[in-house]
């Protein structure tokens, strides 16, 4: 049960930062929307989600990994292995 | 650990746009530069900026701080450096805090939050003796030839 929400709630705070860096509201991201094709997030602002991400919560994405982060569901998955949620 | 970089040979940039005179530290493992920039009242767009009463502009200081920006990544991703890559600013946050004038020597202090071969975000801050005079985070891409 706490690793469901330690999983939900890394899932809100992710969320969070990419509708705050690519200024699309939070109700309007949905997980599989590819981040340049559909959210139109070009690769400045993919690189500060990256850090933003890595800043809050205190992890290092591997920049072999980063071109693998399409949409919010693939940053989903690399912080929950990275975290092992 | 230091190590050595040529200013000139890695900058884009040439006189009468190169604002860095020095690399005073280097920490490659750590992520940080420290660059000197000397201000002469000799510059020419202080004839302009403003007559009577010089102060550096501040696009000048976030120019110099891309240099120094520039420099971290070479010192950071030496192995792109023969690819010639071409640099452009993406964003600047920035806080200007106090003024520059000719006199004074401006050292920029510049960590990286992330660089990647494509482009990096790097804070810097700008002091003169003990006082920060201006701060910024930029964000730039890099092309690779």
């Amino acid at each position: 049960m706490a690793k469901k929400n330690g999983v939900e709630q890394m899932k809100k705070d992710v969320k969070k930062l990419v509708s705050e860096i690519s200024e699309i509201p939070v109700g309007e991201l949905k997980d599989e929307a590819l981040f340049t094709e559909e959210l139109g997030i070009d690769s400045m602002k993919a690189l500060e989600i990256v850090a933003a991400v890595e800043k809050k919560f205190k992890v290092i994405i591997p920049e072999e990994q980063i071109p693998t982060l399409r949409s919010l569901k693939y940053v989903y998955e690399l912080i929950k292995k990275l975290l092992k949620l | 650990m230091q190590k050595q970089l040529d200013l000139r040979k890695i900058l884009p940039q040439t006189y009468p746009f190169l604002f860095i005179d020095k690399i005073s530290h280097l920490d490659a493992e750590k992520q940080i530069i420290t660059c000197i920039k000397n201000v002469s009242g000799n510059e020419s767009y202080f004839q302009g900026h403003f007559p009577g009463n010089p102060v550096l502009p501040g696009v000048i200081i976030v120019e110099a701080m891309a240099q120094t920006s520039i420099l971290l990544y070479a010192a950071l991703k030496p192995g792109n450096m023969a690819r010639k890559p071409v640099f452009f600013l993406g964003k600047i946050e920035a806080v200007f805090k106090k003024p520059v004038v000719p006199g004074d020597v401006l050292e920029l202090n510049a960590s990286s939050e992330k660089i990647i071969d494509t482009g990096g975000i790097v804070r810097v801050s700008a002091k003169v003796g003990a006082s920060i005079v201006a701060e910024a985070t930029l964000s730039f891409g890099v092309k690779l030839i």
